[in-house]
């Protein structure tokens, strides 16, 4: 137990942080998230194309919490931060990876693909849903039939 | 309300009612009355010797590593009770309910369980031995032993420790209402999609489940941050990671697992929460929803959290097997790198548990290669065993025949796993209760490593042995109901038994039935003895008591200082030689030395916030289960201004001045010198033999 770690406000974590980066941070994600609700609920845009945009904000508002929330970058001083980002890149590729593929082969053998893509058209003007196009290993099949 | 309720719902007490308490249940009724009496006796004791105050202060608002380890391992070993008892209630269901012609009495057409009540027991019994008794004992064991395997005085974040323990005792509480209020899940442990849906399961039982899972699942996150910063950050002087105690990488590798798996788990039980409080769709059968992302989700926490219980029972053996060996543990670095090889793995591995799903030939054959690369690195580790004890000298102790048990116990169960790695053999018996064996062999052998730890590491933390004589007794009995009880199960699951039946349609099981319930009988007397145990323990605990190395033979730096370990851990902090520490120490004549001088230390101060915060989520999941929407809010405010007040108030801590450590030391070698074992006590200052040292050398004193 040292005594330099008894002060948590000189940890470089906090050192860094200040309340202007917080809330840029936190006012980007929120203008990001009404985007993408306001997307969705007013069906504005085509399903695919608002799966690809609603896509885009989450990237972003990813990258942004990461930057200024999480304070997650590759200098010398946070290099537990590092640490934890090197772990996590990995393991993000296998779960997402991983069941994509899984999926993908369930469905080719699971799924009537002329049966989906009929079953698409009703979610597109009546629903809020957005159906099956959200499901990985769809999007190749469906975004034609739209 | 955004879903359908059926059964009506009030504003000031959600879907809470009168008739909501099984008063009629032939069963629950009589328990609860037995609960409630129980309970009066024990607050009645407490407050008639006037323990109170010491509860509240020794206790409740401790934030000593080793007593929030303690309390963590009583609430283990009630809960590994509460779903023992259910296990014996689905053997007895099963022998019972056998045949047309079988009896049935309590409103059951066989047996004396109710499909309904039969699936809430199975689906208890599951969730309560993995979650609130594996998980609780092996965090308990790690709270104690890696900081003074480390050379630490506390965890890195000592008031993070007590609020992890106090959010999962909040979970126990929550299940172990669900008896007395409302239902539990009847689902099984896992549960289904779309089973758990709102349309499908009405009552509260999921939400029960839910929330219990997701409080266990913050409370054991919390505490897998604070055991990472305390190996990464807090280690002895001298301690670099080639001479980290074996138990302590096992702790290492299983605690990377639970800080990176356990929010897969938070996010599948939020979306399942999103489905049954705000009517999404996430795990519906249409309307955009997939039911199988749900399995899938919730095993890729799965599978990643059977090794995250299973490695520190890995630990445990090996910390084990070397001391009542007499010889250092064979292959550490293999060690080190096979534990690190199953943490990695573990996360490819998660598909094993459905490839019934139908994902195909590519899929499942590339899991089933990922699950078989498994047995590569836990083969080596019981070939190092094996190795540990080729030649060694040998005693076999409680402890030791525990530990022995295990490896016994890992063989059956990795064996049955390999078969259950390749799909061909799961398609036939999958869901069967061979499936069920296998993970019951797999559970046992952190039974068996959990109460070889107990006997092995009890004189450390309370400063006497337990009775060797009633330790064996137990040992042998548990072993003989293991052997009753699993190998039939096995037998069974091969005719084809599938798991969970509350009704045995083929009469030709019944005498494998019995077999098993006998086996449940026996499990009984071994509960009964390891009650005897602890009672004969206490009694004779003056005779039974013990120095700083309680075995003679132990290794590691936890040995090095008294036994019960102060509440500061190490007056002085050692420096660390050697990997194994002690026995180096006591190769070289200098196990017996002690600091000339003692300075001044900084302990953390007690708080009971971190108490007051659990009973809040205790609150938060209870009104949450019922929709008490007001005490919902309430909770969650609370909590939140008590984290926001705790945070600015920081706490400072309290420091112990050289003087008084030196009169507690001074104290505690002379109640070590009235033991046989003791030895001469000699007072050195940094260096000794050559430039070894014994303690760290503080800058003030050079």
């Amino acid at each position: 137990m040292s005594h330099s770690a008894a002060d948590p406000t000189m940890h470089p974590e906090v050192q860094l942080s200040t309340s202007k980066g917080y809330f840029l941070g936190f006012a980007i994600s929120a203008f990001l998230m009404l985007v993408a609700t306001f997307l969705v609920t007013s069906h504005s845009v085509p399903p695919f194309g608002l799966l690809m945009v609603i896509s885009v904000c989450a990237g972003i508002a990813v990258i942004a919490q990461i930057y200024f929330l999480l304070h997650i970058d590759i200098s010398e001083h946070n290099i537990w931060n590092t640490v934890a980002l090197v772990m996590f890149i990995p393991l993000f590729l296998i779960t997402i990876g991983l069941t994509w593929w899984m999926f993908s082969q369930l469905y080719l053998r699971t799924m009537d693909m002329s049966v989906m893509s009929s079953a698409m058209q009703p979610a597109v003007h009546a629903s809020a849903t957005p159906g099956m196009a959200d499901m990985p290993g769809m999007n190749a099949h469906t975004d034609s039939g739209n | 309300m955004l879903v359908d309720l059926p059964g009506g719902w009030s504003p000031l007490l959600g879907r809470l009612a009168w008739s909501q308490i099984p008063y009629a249940n032939p069963i629950l009724a009589p328990l609860f009355v037995a609960v409630v009496i129980g309970a009066i006796i024990i607050l009645g004791l407490i407050t008639y010797y006037g323990k109170w105050t010491y509860l509240w202060k020794e206790w409740l608002t401790t934030v000593d590593h080793k007593k929030l380890g303690v309390m963590y391992i009583i609430i283990g070993l009630v809960m590994l009770f509460r779903g023992f008892i259910d296990g014996l209630m689905i053997r007895t269901q099963q022998v019972w309910a056998v045949g047309p012609h079988s009896s049935g009495v309590f409103g059951s057409l066989h047996g004396y369980l109710t499909p309904f009540h039969f699936g809430q027991v199975y689906s208890a019994h599951g969730l309560i031995m993995i979650l609130l008794a594996a998980t609780p004992l092996l965090v308990g064991f790690m709270n104690i032993i890696v900081p003074i395997q480390v050379g630490a005085r506390d965890m890195a974040y000592p008031y993070l420790n007590a609020l992890g323990l106090w959010i999962t005792a909040a979970a126990a509480a929550l299940i172990m209402i669900s008896l007395f209020v409302g239902d539990f899940a009847h689902n099984g442990w896992f549960e289904y999609a779309p089973i758990f849906e709102m349309q499908y399961s009405p009552g509260v039982g999921v939400d029960y489940w839910m929330w219990t899972l997701q409080l266990l699942a913050l409370g054991t996150t919390l505490g897998g941050i604070n055991i990472l910063a305390t190996i990464i950050k807090m280690r002895a002087p001298g301690m670099t990671w080639g001479k980290l105690p074996i138990f302590v990488w096992a702790s290492l590798a299983s605690n990377v697992i639970a800080l990176t798996s356990f929010p897969a788990l938070q996010v599948a039980l939020a979306l399942v929460a999103a489905d049954r409080y705000l009517g999404a769709h996430f795990f519906t059968a249409g309307m955009g929803g997939n039911l199988m992302l749900y399995t899938n989700l919730f095993w890729i926490w799965g599978h990643p959290e059977v090794y995250f219980v299973i490695l520190p029972a890995f630990g445990m053996m090996s910390e084990i097997f070397p001391t009542f060996s007499e010889k250092p543990l064979f292959g550490y670095m293999t060690m080190v790198l096979a534990s690190m090889a199953i943490a990695g793995v573990s996360w490819l591995v998660w598909l094993h548990h459905f490839f019934t799903m139908g994902a195909g030939p590519y899929v499942n054959t590339a899991f089933s290669v990922a699950t078989m690369l498994v047995g590569i690195p836990t083969g080596v580790k019981v070939f190092n065993w094996a190795f540990t004890m080729y030649r060694g000298r040998l005693t076999f102790n409680a402890a030791m025949l525990w530990a022995i048990g295990a490896l016994f116990l890992l063989l059956v169960g990795g064996l049955t796993g390999m078969m259950l790695a390749i799909p061909a053999i799961n398609y036939m018996v999958h869901n069967s209760v061979f499936v069920v064996a296998h993970f019951h062999s797999m559970l046992l052998v952190i039974v068996y490593a959990v109460f070889g730890s107990v006997l092995y590491w009890f004189p450390k933390v309370f400063g006497f042995k337990l009775d060797e004589f009633w330790a064996k007794t137990m040992f042998w009995l548990f072993s003989a109901g293991t052997v009753l009880v699993f190998v039939p199960m096995y037998m069974l699951g091969f005719m084809g038994m599938t798991r969970r039946l509350e009704y045995v349609f083929n009469t030709a099981w019944q005498p494998y039935l019995d077999v098993m319930e006998l086996g449940i009988v026996v499990y009984t007397l071994s509960v009964l003895a390891f009650i005897v145990l602890l009672y004969v323990s206490v009694r004779d605990h003056a005779k039974n008591r013990v120095g700083a190395d309680a075995w003679g033979t132990s290794r590691s730096l936890e040995w090095l200082t008294h036994s019960p370990v102060p509440f500061y851990n190490f007056a002085v902090l050692p420096h660390v030689n050697e990997r194994d520490e002690l026995a180096w120490r006591r190769e070289h004549g200098i196990d017996h030395v002690r600091p000339e001088h003692y300075d001044d230390i900084h302990m953390p101060n007690n708080t009971g916030v971190a108490i007051i915060i659990g009973a809040l989520t205790f609150v938060l999941g209870f009104a949450l289960t019922w929709r008490i929407w007001w005490l919902c809010i309430v909770a969650l405010l609370a909590i939140i201004v008590l984290m926001i007040i705790r945070s600015f108030r920081g706490d400072p801590g309290y420091i112990i001045t050289g003087a008084e450590l030196q009169r507690m030391e001074e104290e505690a070698y002379r109640r070590e010198a009235q033991i046989a074992d003791s030895h001469h006590i000699h007072p050195v200052s940094g260096g000794v033999v050559g430039n070894a040292m014994a303690y760290q050398r503080n800058d003030s004193s050079k």
